[in-house]
């Protein structure tokens, strides 16, 4: 009976994935694009937003990782470099069109997922992230002994004609609206369902049926394939590469900021955190040396007071929740959409 | 009535330490089979096999009709073996409805729509319609207990497996279990119940077996098994050390 108050006093959650919420995300998109076909954005703008549309896939994909399976990672480096190189060799070496690079990047990192999770999946939690690790850390120490990949003198992505920043711009806004539709989708299915569970706790989620491997896989390798792209974006737009910079922690450690600060396990997180750190970077690139340390300063505070992350504070503070994964017994007052999507 | 589940001559234990010697007995459909037994006895290895979690050395399990003695846990789930944890594990981020849809929705292959219905019978019969949007880390003991049931429950189990369901609730709490052990029952499923309490096995056991060093001690009607003398020397005697 005490439960029956309880119930009556929280309040209910608002989920803003209806219309309103689909028209605002397709007008922002549309706006998007529309700005780099009649170039209203300067190339500076375009390439900040630029970045930003990559960090939000590389964190969405972490967030999916850790944030939606319980999978924590500290390797999703290893695909960054792994499609960076691809490009890379495939342009310079093979004179091979970018767009195909980028593709044979993106094979070359789902199938390395793939080879990669018979071995992970035998691992969990802190041994898995541990695991994750090493394997990038070993991947760029071959590397940087590989002539093939020029050791680890670094390559070059060269590619007639070398995209503009437009184009790149596209390539990496499209990439961000994927990424985000399919992380949408994806836990809107039966897996989706099914890896909240298995985030919480395995086990019992296995004993209900889920299969985890199998969920596990997908997650991993849809991962591991958008990071990939992400990657391949960067480099072609940095235009070399070396080991050191493909494979860095630092990746990760981006990820893991932008994850945490915007709000672990929402999907909107990742979109405020990425805006967040690469403006934060940006700002801080005038104080060398101290970026690190004020980032990782903002990154405690933010675990300290705001341990949901902006996002999931403000969900929580507010009662509404954007994009949200959530399965309610009653499908017709707030949720409209959610009834057709099945 | 046939028999859902047999136990023959079943060996079992990890690795070198056997835990399970020559078990036998079977579970008739519809009914509810109690198992008692001091603590080391084997009624977890006894469960653990019954789920997959450890293969026979020798022996056989049929439930149903099929021989599951190498079936995968999973795959047993959905062969209707519908298990619950000793210490309730509910999906603690996820309300007490998703912590029951997705039972039905991959133990019992639902698509989610109909999983809904599916989800929301078993909440009713486990008393927790109620509070079925309540995050399931916020319910009390025993809700987390029916909340075990419900999710087990949507995954739409032949059989279905209590692990020490009324161990730790107050005395009235453990009238509730009953009274919904004896729903579960009228709704047609077979239950095996493991219980220290011993109330539990007089009054809602249809058939009620002792184990001991892994092996059946005695099995028969609940409340002769409870008064012979060789499960009070076995199990009594023990059982008032064990006194939480």
């Amino acid at each position: 009976m005490e439960n029956k108050t309880l119930a009556s006093v929280r309040k209910p959650i608002k989920v803003l994935d209806g219309k309103v919420m689909l028209i605002v995300c397709i007008i922002i998109v549309a706006f998007l694009y529309a700005a780099n076909i009649f170039g209203i954005f300067s190339s500076n703008t375009m390439r900040y937003l630029m970045k930003i549309f990559l960090y939000i896939t590389m964190g969405e994909m972490w967030n999916l990782l850790s944030g939606f399976t319980g999978m924590t990672s500290l390797g999703n480096q290893t695909f960054i470099g792994l499609a960076g190189f691809t490009v890379a060799v495939a342009t310079s070496t093979y004179n091979l069109p970018i767009w195909l690079g980028i593709l044979i990047g993106l094979a070359i990192g789902v199938v390395v997922a793939f080879l990669l999770s018979f071995v992970l999946f035998r691992m969990r939690g802190m041994y898995f992230a541990i695991a994750t690790w090493v394997i990038a850390e070993a991947i760029c120490t071959a590397f940087k002994s590989w002539p093939y990949v020029n050791m680890g003198g670094g390559m070059s992505i060269k590619a007639k004609p070398y995209p503009k920043t437009p184009e790149i711009y596209l390539m990496a806004l499209t990439l961000f609206v994927v990424a985000m539709i399919v992380v949408y989708l994806l836990l809107r299915t039966k897996t989706g369902l099914g890896l909240t569970a298995m985030r919480d706790d395995a086990d019992a989620a296995s004993s209900v049926g889920v299969n985890i491997f199998k969920s596990k896989l997908l997650v991993y390798v849809i991962a591991a394939g958008f990071t990939a792209i992400a990657g391949a974006i960067f480099f072609i737009n940095k235009g070399t590469i070396y080991p050191d910079s493909g494979f860095n922690i630092d990746w990760t450690v981006s990820m893991v900021f932008i994850v945490i600060v915007g709000g672990i396990g929402t999907v909107s997180g990742p979109v405020v955190g990425a805006i967040v750190y690469v403006l934060l970077d940006e700002f801080l690139a005038h104080f060398p040396g101290w970026s690190n340390i004020i980032l990782g300063a903002i990154a405690i505070l933010v675990i300290l007071f705001l341990p949901d992350g902006i996002m999931g504070t403000l969900q929580k503070k507010l009662h509404f929740e954007i994009f949200s994964q959530k399965r309610f017994s009653e499908h017709k007052k707030d949720i409209g959409k959610k009834a057709q999507l099945q | 009535m046939g028999n859902i589940l047999t136990f023959e001559h079943v060996n079992a234990g990890y690795g070198r330490v056997q835990i399970l010697h020559d078990l036998s007995f079977s579970v008739e459909e519809g009914e509810v089979y109690g198992v008692i037994g001091p603590n080391g006895c084997g009624k977890t290895t006894m469960f653990n096999a019954l789920i997959g979690l450890i293969i026979p050395s020798s022996g056989k399990i049929t439930f149903n009709g099929h021989d599951i003695t190498k079936v995968k846990p999973a795959q047993r789930c959905q062969m209707g073996i519908g298990r619950t944890y000793q210490v309730p594990r509910p999906f603690e981020g996820m309300s007490v409805f998703e912590n029951v849809l997705v039972a039905a929705v991959h133990g019992a292959n639902h698509s989610e729509h109909d999983a809904r219905k599916v989800a929301l019978d078993a909440l009713k019969l486990t008393e927790l319609y109620e509070k079925r949007e309540i995050p399931a880390g916020e319910l009390t003991l025993l809700d987390r207990k029916r909340l075990e049931i419900a999710r087990a429950l949507g995954t739409e189990p032949k059989l279905l497996l209590l692990d020490e369901v009324a161990a730790g609730l107050t005395e009235a709490e453990v009238q509730d279990v009953m009274k919904m052990v004896a729903n579960l029952k009228a709704a047609g499923y077979s239950i095996i119940w493991i219980e220290h309490v011993i109330q539990t096995m007089v009054e809602s056991t249809d058939h009620l077996m002792c184990m001991a060093q892994g092996h059946e001690l005695l099995i028969g009607d609940p409340r002769p098994v409870m008064e012979s003398k060789v499960v009070e020397e076995v199990y009594l005697g023990v059982e008032e050390e064990d006194e939480e």
